[in-house]
């Protein structure tokens, strides 16, 4: 179990809950107040009468995290706010999760409560969110207690350039491999019903790259793939603590990218057959918002791209068709003459050889690391394309190669076998 | 004999409607046209078809409100939008359509749509 036995036993003493809402963190004692105060008022503007739990479900922070969290739990709020104070007000408990550091033990301490509360409905929020509302507590909650939804995902405006991961391949990726139109696969803040939570606590994962960072696309996959119900919700603008993607993102972006081509292995016979992708419904009053700028430090990642090629080529040639290889090539020549562009095809086929790859090597790290510098490549190319535009033009570059994603799908299948 | 795929279009003016049905029955499509929205659920129930084409300025219900509805009661049922307006198109509760077409005076791109709709298979 994730969850320490004090945890499970103050758990069980509890009872029942209706909802259980939860709060992994590491190191995040600047935002977690603002988290907790904002689930509180959510609480008690939309679902005051639901006995409701919220677990803070910490990594061993440093700074200060779970105490920053238990006190905004007591702090008045409500008369400030405008909001009636609940007669019932959410009932707060601070653990330390047990397991392989990273969110997906966090996550899953916060499924054992909720198992153990029983509870309908959960929801999770990320714990450096610094624009969360009481508003977004209704929004995840609401499709699964009030239409019957089995998993809830975000849906944010975002800087063009924050979420490249998902902008570069989750998306893409996931849309063209299992039909289904989720915009945030990797969010962050999600809601779920206690059906679906039953069936992750299940599943044997919890020692896997799914307990670090790849829970997320791990929970978003499964629920596509098992048969739930799956909306979206539009929660405004993420403002968190963004990062650069050409300075901070490699961890994450192996463990993400390892654990859909793991999935991949998994589901081959849930997506073989899938050709193009279906939307989902789509909950929430939309407003104009505009995200934080994000600087992106794009020479470095040019520069990335170059020594990756120049240093990898060689194994390159192991992995990539002769035709990539060749592409690939003349796009690295593109650097010296100043146009360098990154072709949105090139990039889905060099995913597509990694996808096949990934399944027949026993050195997968040593191969994600590999792909890096690649993506690095990618995504400079979007940022040179995209810098002139607003954030709303520059979906449509990511439509587009969500759909190029899709059109070479048969070229997937044919390096598949 | 391969059954005909069905389309139910959904618009308030008669000439679109008209316009569509001559054209797509054409195509091979069997065609029914709605121009009232608020029977749209009553007619979905009874005609059963494979795919909706909706406009989204009407008078008695926004196209919006009801792709929302349809996305409630029938999951998976394809939907395109077909609309004079370009502005709607990053409109959030259009991103619940599964194609955004503006209304010309050619229809190819939208009979280009319908097959690539059709032939989703998710």
């Amino acid at each position: 179990m994730a969850l320490p036995e004090a945890t499970q036993s103050e758990l069980r003493a509890l009872g029942k809950a209706d909802i259980l809402i939860g709060i992994p963190s590491y190191n995040n004692a600047e935002t977690i107040g603002h988290v907790v105060k904002a689930i509180r008022l959510g609480h008690a503007k939309y679902y005051p009468e639901k006995r409701t739990v919220v677990i803070n479900s910490d990594g061993g922070s440093t700074d200060g995290t779970r105490e920053v969290a238990l006190a905004a739990f007591q702090e008045e709020v409500f008369d400030v706010s405008l909001v009636q104070r609940p007669k019932r007000p959410v009932e707060g408990i601070v653990t330390t999760y047990r397991g392989v550091p990273g969110k997906g033990s966090a996550f899953k301490a916060v499924f054992e409560a909720a198992k153990i509360l029983d509870a309908e409905a959960c929801a999770v929020f990320d714990s450096d969110l610094r624009s969360m509302t009481p508003e977004w507590v209704h929004l995840l909650l609401a499709p699964v207690l009030e239409k019957g939804y089995g998993y809830v995902c975000p849906f944010y405006r975002r800087h063009k350039y924050d979420g490249t991961i998902t902008n570069s391949i989750a998306y893409p990726l996931t849309r063209a491999l299992y039909g289904r139109r989720v915009r945030q696969p990797i969010g962050g803040d999600f809601g779920f019903s206690g059906e679906l939570i039953s069936h992750y606590l299940e599943k044997d994962v919890w020692n896997t790259d799914v307990a670090r960072f790849g829970i997320d696309i791990w929970m978003t996959t499964t629920a596509m793939v098992e048969g739930f119900k799956i909306c979206q919700s539009f929660l405004g603008a993420k403002i968190h603590d963004a990062k650069d993607p050409g300075a901070d993102l490699g961890p994450m972006f192996e463990q993400v990218v390892g654990t859909i081509f793991s999935l991949m292995g998994s589901y081959e016979s849930k997506w073989r057959e899938v050709k193009g992708s279906r939307p989902t419904a789509i909950f929430g009053f939309e407003v104009e918002v505009a995200p934080s700028p994000l600087q992106v430090d794009r020479g470095r990642m040019v520069e990335k791209f170059k020594q990756g090629v120049d240093q990898l080529g060689s194994f390159y040639r192991q992995i990539l068709s002769v035709d990539c290889m060749a592409k690939l090539l003349e796009v690295r020549e593109m650097v010296e003459e100043g146009a360098f562009d990154f072709p949105k095809l090139l990039w889905a086929k060099i995913v597509y050889n990694y996808a096949a790859r990934f399944q027949k090597t026993k050195n997968r790290r040593k191969l994600l690391s590999s792909l890096l510098p690649l993506y690095f490549g990618f995504v400079a190319s979007y940022v040179r394309e995209t810098e002139a535009y607003d954030d709303r033009k520059a979906e449509e570059v990511i439509e587009h190669l969500c759909e190029v994603f899709e059109e070479a799908k048969p070229y997937l299948l044919q390096r598949w076998t | 004999m391969k059954e005909k795929k069905r389309i139910l279009a959904i618009d308030d003016e008669e000439d679109i409607r008209f316009i569509l049905k001559e054209e797509l029955t054409d195509e091979g499509y069997e065609v029914s046209t709605l121009g009232d929205p608020t029977r749209a659920l009553e007619v979905i129930r009874e005609f059963k078809p494979d795919l909706i084409l909706l406009d989204i300025k009407m008078p008695q219900m926004s196209g919006m409100e009801l792709l929302g509805k349809i996305r409630d009661a029938y999951y998976d049922l394809p939907v395109i939008l077909l609309t004079a307006y370009d502005s709607f198109k990053y409109n959030l509760h259009a991103m619940a359509s599964d194609q955004y077409v503006v209304k010309s005076g050619n229809l190819a791109e939208l009979k280009e749509k319908i097959i690539k709709t059709l032939n989703v298979v998710a």
